[in-house]
């Protein structure tokens, strides 16, 4: 189980790495979706690019009710409380359940949402919290909504010739009522059935149903799945009559506790 | 494919080896620096018998390619000679009868080492949670479990 | 118990003498042995299950650092043979011949300076092939409309067995009567280390040296030889520091025939090492049974038949030694457990198909028949409205009746299997886990018991008739001029920690301190011959051996020891490293004797045994039948009845082992067990479709129990001697494997039974709990 052949580059600015990307290497982050991929030779890039030693890839800044995290911040970072205020302790509380320690160490939120793997937990939170994708092209940085960068699996939004800049989320009022819950069979796997849930003062609730083999389901207005969770859930995988009697009760149980979890309606 | 040359610390000492770029730390260190120590188990970063401290932090050099380690400083099992937590942790690991193949142990130790320091209140279903990416196919876990809080009593009595 | 507690020698709990290279990485595997201008192989695999190879086009330019078989000249075939009357032998070429019987099958050799560049090689090969119907069912297998994997053969079955008790009558006198359907998934053994083969040529001796992850080194020479075409003589065989066995490492590697030839071939050192994705898709190789089962009990739960078919999904190949048969063939021999059966009628199949041979894993056929047994007693209890324990106490063989001869032949030695049923039982406030059920909590508690036997000798595999039957067990001890004890044995320890249990037996004979006794082990060159570990047998025959030969080897130090003493040989002792007087007017210790022999031979009595201090002794248990030791397993578990998935709350086991020669030791190849055997209650599943193929090429997919998927195991021990072994040891390394599946599907049962559910198939995965769930509250409507 040993990658096959590529070159190595580590591009020393945000220019350089992008022609690189336009020429068709491979970015590199933390590599821990990629570095399996590699070595089972499922992935077979000419050349990586490695973005890690990149400045300002890492790290948090808070601006005008946004609070926007390089690219290169490591899941670990984050569950030790790199994100500040409310919504900096949701992230965190959902970064220890990613994987686990070793490889959030390395693993990057940034890194995970570009991978786009269906099951994985950015792609299911991010769109919950609300905020944007920040794509870095030739032309300059572009913001992605959280809830459509990612299109399918292991897809997104982002173009052939850009980098996942970094990711924005909203600033949350500590009354925040927040809701995760995924099935996993063991700590670290990968989730089978997410659902995430927030509630904000004076605004409808939003709701994601993710980890489904495809792209999160973002519920805008999840009104009703806070009034009746157990109906509302019910009726949401009806939707999905291709996911087999479990993954529909693992979906329809992730959205009713989710709720629950967010305090109920 | 050109080799590349990388530059690191490795076990405190300064290393520049001569690598295959699509070649993962573990190997390097296995093979070009002989530090066998550290275990090549399922290389998609699952089980953990890889892990190895890079820049202070525990990781799995299975998934963590040779080349993005250039200037990094690496910790092996063969290096935590002095360390007082490394050595109450072994101590632990005998006594609990913590190890039986011996496999998985230098990545279980370098893990547990990082939940001794980082996690000083940690209790059993935390450390539980916390071991969960080192596999052990011999033990049954109890021995390690309780080696681990054995070490974390015993600092906090210290404390 | 972790403490050393009460002296150095059998019975203490002393702390491993092979911990301090293990936690400094300085242990050897064999992945970490290279040697100069070493050639790494990758294999070229079979992509498909079933197919008519046609033919495998190299790499241009690298054709040399390819080999098919016919590159191999004068390698053979490996034919694991069986004389139980019926048996279809396979031919199992070191690769592939002509035709591809499973995914993974070897087909290539590709040699290189390193891996990545031989799998380089691997990935450029060409293969052209006629895809057939894959044979994946191991029910429609031995069909007459299925295709076959072997085309000489007239149905794809390696073995049927029948036993005919005459059942016909039961249904007239029984009260109950339930019948069962139950399936266990196809399991990867899945060591943290996988296999791994360095083989070189040593032109001196003119001798291949094959450095092998083994389990038996001695077997392994044997077939290795057999295969290449060697004497004996010209194979010698290295196991290393071995990252755990349970069985995977217990065969003869069609890997280390072509590595072997390889080296030969090129002259040079060659070596593979298995990688997880080889391991997970070409060699998940154990554990898939289905039954059928049908028990009839009286109306005090006692048994009065049992009829089952029972169908083994065997694999393509029979592997070298153990053969194909190994779990279907011992099904009916062991169903009927530690219960007194009356009647037993049974078929057996052990089906031929495309998926890779299997090979016994710990607790071998034990596993799957007693969780058949099991939770069919369960559901005979719940139809008769009485008791878990109360059906089991009703059938237990009871101590009174030890050693106790059963149905089927199998003689247990000794035990009080009720008590320890009792015990298990009384360490649980039922009353608690009723009383939350009646609140509605979906939880249960759930009991196996089973006995396992252990050390099987020459009485019980000659009849098997495979590559090796085993006999005397022996050990090589010698004392050396310092005094320090080195003991030689052809077995290996892989985990099991014999480096110090068998320093402890040694010490328990002569006194020298375990730290000055070096228990060598590994090396064909080193030790004795050995069938090598498995089987539950080590320290009952290794065990015995080295007490033997300590033994042999204290009566030359007492002789020489009372020379010195000036008192005649039956005047001394050897005791506490020392020779004594028995009057206690001196002492000389064992390395004074060693000193003279070696150093002062002109000191030595006339008429000294020439032997010197060199022992090798053999020993066998008689009768060899084998020891029983037995458990209850006890747990608690709680169902989420919206996911499926499963908690295990409280686990206890009740074990009795004979004498533990090292409690600590024991205490952990039980919880060892235990996590392998909640992994294939809950977690682990090698799934194929229909084309054959793996599903689970990752330990992503294919799910080993982790930290917080064990519980903290409360162990409690009975210790009834073995009266036919050396201290009173039983063999007891399978056991923790045993139990989980029976006692853990018997608790989610227990907690589903209110819903009207049961689960019947394993792992008890959420997706079968939950489906378990619908389909009662389906058939309510």
């Amino acid at each position: 189980m040993k990658p096959a052949s590529f070159s190595y580059v580590r591009p020393n600015s945000w220019p350089e790495a992008l022609k690189l990307v336009a020429a068709g290497a491979r970015p590199g982050a933390g590599t821990q979706s990629l570095g399996p991929l590699l070595n089972l030779r499922l992935a077979q890039p000419d050349t990586i690019a490695d973005l890690r030693h990149l400045p300002d890839y890492a790290g948090v800044a808070v601006e005008g009710g946004v609070v926007r995290i390089g690219a290169g911040t490591t899941h670990a970072a984050i569950e030790d409380g790199a994100v500040p205020g409310r919504v900096g302790e949701i992230m965190a509380g959902v970064a220890r359940g990613i994987a686990y320690r070793p490889v959030r160490n390395r693993g990057t939120i940034g890194g995970s949402l570009a991978h786009a793997d269906p099951a994985a937990d950015w792609v299911a939170v991010l769109p919950a919290l609300g905020g944007a994708a920040v794509a870095l092209g030739p032309r300059g940085e572009r913001r992605i909504a959280s809830a459509g960068f990612v299109k399918g699996i292991f897809e997104t939004e982002l173009a052939a010739d850009e980098l996942l800049r970094a990711v924005e989320v909203p600033v949350l009022p500590a009354e925040a009522r927040w809701g995760h819950w995924k099935f996993c069979r063991k700590v670290g796997e990968f989730s089978k059935a997410t659902a995430c849930f927030l509630a904000l003062p004076g605004k409808a609730p939003r709701a994601v149903l993710a980890a489904l083999d495809w792209p999160p389901l973002v519920i805008e207005d999840a009104s009703m799945l806070a009034k009746d969770p157990v109906a509302e859930a019910a009726r949401i995988v009806t939707a999905f009559p291709e996911l087999g009697a479990w993954r529909r009760a693992l979906a329809e149980t992730a959205l009713r506790r989710a709720v629950e979890r967010a305090g109920g309606a | 494919m050109k080799k590349i040359t990388i530059s690191l610390t490795v076990n405190g000492e300064p290393r520049q080896v001569l690598a295959e770029p699509r070649e993962q730390l573990v190997d390097l260190l296995r093979r070009e620096l002989m530090l066998t120590g550290t275990h090549v188990g399922c290389e998609h970063g699952v089980c953990g018998a890889c892990t190895v401290e890079i820049d202070g932090a525990p990781a799995r050099s299975c998934i963590s390619h040779a080349g993005s380690c250039d200037g990094a400083s690496v910790r092996t099992i063969e290096g935590f000679g002095e360390d007082a937590v490394m050595a109450d942790l072994r101590e632990a690991f005998s006594h609990e009868h913590a190890l039986q193949c011996g496999y998985c142990t230098p990545g279980m130790l370098v893990v547990a080492r990082d939940v001794v320091l980082r996690l000083p209140e940690a209790d059993e279903a935390r450390v539980r949670e916390e071991m969960a990416g080192n596999l052990c196919r011999c033990t049954g876990y109890r021995g390690i479990v309780r080696a681990v809080l054995r070490v974390l009593a015993a600092r906090r009595l210290h404390a | 118990m972790t403490a050393e507690q009460g002296g150095l020698g059998v019975g203490a709990s002393l702390r491993r003498k092979e911990d301090a290279r293990f936690l400094h990485g300085r242990g050897r595997f064999v992945g970490d042995i290279t040697r100069p201008g070493m050639l790494e192989v990758a294999f070229l695999r079979s992509p498909v299950a079933h197919a008519k190879l046609r033919s495998v086009t190299k790499p241009a330019g690298a054709e040399k650092s390819v080999f098919t078989l016919a590159d191999l000249p004068g390698v053979q075939t490996i034919r694991a043979n069986s004389a139980l009357p019926g048996f279809r032998v396979s031919e199992q070429p070191a690769l592939a011949k002509g035709k591809l019987r499973h995914v993974g099958e070897a087909i290539a050799a590709c040699v290189a300076e390193t891996r990545a560049e031989a799998e380089d090689l691997a990935g450029a090969c060409v293969l052209d092939y006629e895809a057939l119907p894959a044979v994946h069912d191991m029910l429609a297998a031995p069909l007459p409309t299925s295709p076959l994997v072997h085309e000489a053969w007239s149905m794809n079955a390696f073995l049927e067995t029948r036993r005919d008790d005459d059942v016909s009558g039961l249904d007239a006198i029984a009260v109950a009567k339930v019948t069962r359907t139950l399936r266990t998934s196809r399991q990867c053994m899945a060591p943290i280390e996988g296999r791994g083969v360095l083989a070189e040529w040593d032109p001196r001796l003119e001798q291949m040296i094959v450095t092998t992850s083994t389990q038996m080194p001695h077997v392994t020479k044997t077939g290795l030889a057999d295969c290449l075409g060697l004497d004996e003589g010209q194979v010698r065989i290295v196991s290393p520091d071995v990252g755990g066995g349970f069985g995977y490492k217990g065969i003869l590697l069609p890997e280390e025939i072509v590595c072997a030839s390889l080296a030969m071939q090129l002259g040079r050192p060659v070596r593979w090492l298995e990688d997880r994705y080889e391991q997970l898709t070409a060699s998940a190789n154990c554990r898939e049974h289905h039954y059928v089962i049908t028990a009839w009990a009286d109306r005090e739960g006692k048994l009065l038949g049992v009829e089952c078919e029972a169908t083994v999904d065997a694999g393509a190949y029979s592997s070298y030694p153990f053969g194909a048969c190994l779990e279907a063939a011992q099904v009916g021999s062991i169903l009927p457990g530690p219960y007194i059966l009356p009647l037993l009628r049974c078929h057996t199949i052990s089906a031929c198909t495309n998926k890779p041979p299997i090979l016994p894993y710990r607790g071998v056929a034990r596993t799957g028949v007693c969780y058949a047994m099991e939770t069919t007693l369960d559901a005979l209890a719940r139809k008769l409205g009485i008791s878990a324990e109360a059906i089991r106490l009703a059938n237990l063989v009871p101590p009174n009746a030890m050693p106790y001869r059963n149905l089927v032949g199998k003689v247990f030695d000794s035990g009080d299997y009720p008590e320890s049923l009792r015990r298990a039982v009384a360490a649980f406030d039922l009353d608690t886990i009723r009383a939350r059920q009646a609140r509605g909590e979906v939880v249960g508690f759930g009991l196996a018991t089973f006995c396992e036997q252990g050390a099987h000798g020459t009485s019980v595999y000659h009849a098997w008739g495979i590559p090796f039957v085993p006999g005397f067990e022996q050990a090589h001890v010698r004392l050396s001029p310092d005094g320090v004890l080195e003991v030689r044995v052809g077995v290996h320890s892989h985990g099991q920690g014999m480096e110090t249990t068998l320093a402890q037996v040694a010490h328990e004979i002569l006194g020298v301190h375990p730290d000055k006794v070096r228990v060598v082990h590994g090396d064909t060159a080193l030790t004795p011959y050995s069938t090598g570990t498995w089987g539950s047998r080590a320290m009952v025959m290794a065990g015995g051996a080295v007490a033997e030969a300590c033994r042999q080897l204290a009566e030359r130090v007492g002789a020489i020891g009372a020379a010195l003493l000036q008192v005649a040989a039956t005047d001394v002792e050897v005791i506490g490293g020392m020779v004594r007087r028995r009057d206690n007017d001196g002492a000389v210790s064992i390395a004074d004797v060693a000193r003279t022999w070696y150093r002062a031979p002109q000191n030595l009595p006339p008429g000294v045994n020439k032997g010197g201090l060199e022992v090798t002794a053999g020993y066998r248990p008689d009768p060899d039948t084998g020891t029983h030791s037995y458990a209850c397993h006890a747990a608690v578990v709680r169902v989420d009845t919206e996911t499926g998935a499963v908690v295990i709350e409280d686990y206890l086991i009740v074990e009795d082992g004979g004498k533990l020669v090292n409690p600590m030791i024991v205490d952990g190849q039980v919880l060892g067990g235990l996590a392998q055997g909640i992994g294939t209650a809950l977690y682990e599943e090698m799934p194929y479709d229909a084309a054959g193929q793996p599903l689970a090429a990752t330990l992503a997919d294919y799910l080993l129990p982790g930290t917080s998927d064990v519980p903290d195991v409360r162990l409690d021990h009975m210790e009834t001697l073995s009266p036919w072994t050396t201290f009173g040891q039983k063999g007891i390394g399978e056991s923790g494997a045993i139990g989980p599946p029976g006692a853990i599907v018997n608790a989610i049962n227990d907690a589903l039974a209110p819903l009207g559910a049961e689960v019947t198939d394993l792992p008890a995965s959420p997706p079968r709990v939950l489906a378990a769930i619908q389909a009662a509250q389906a058939a309510r409507r």
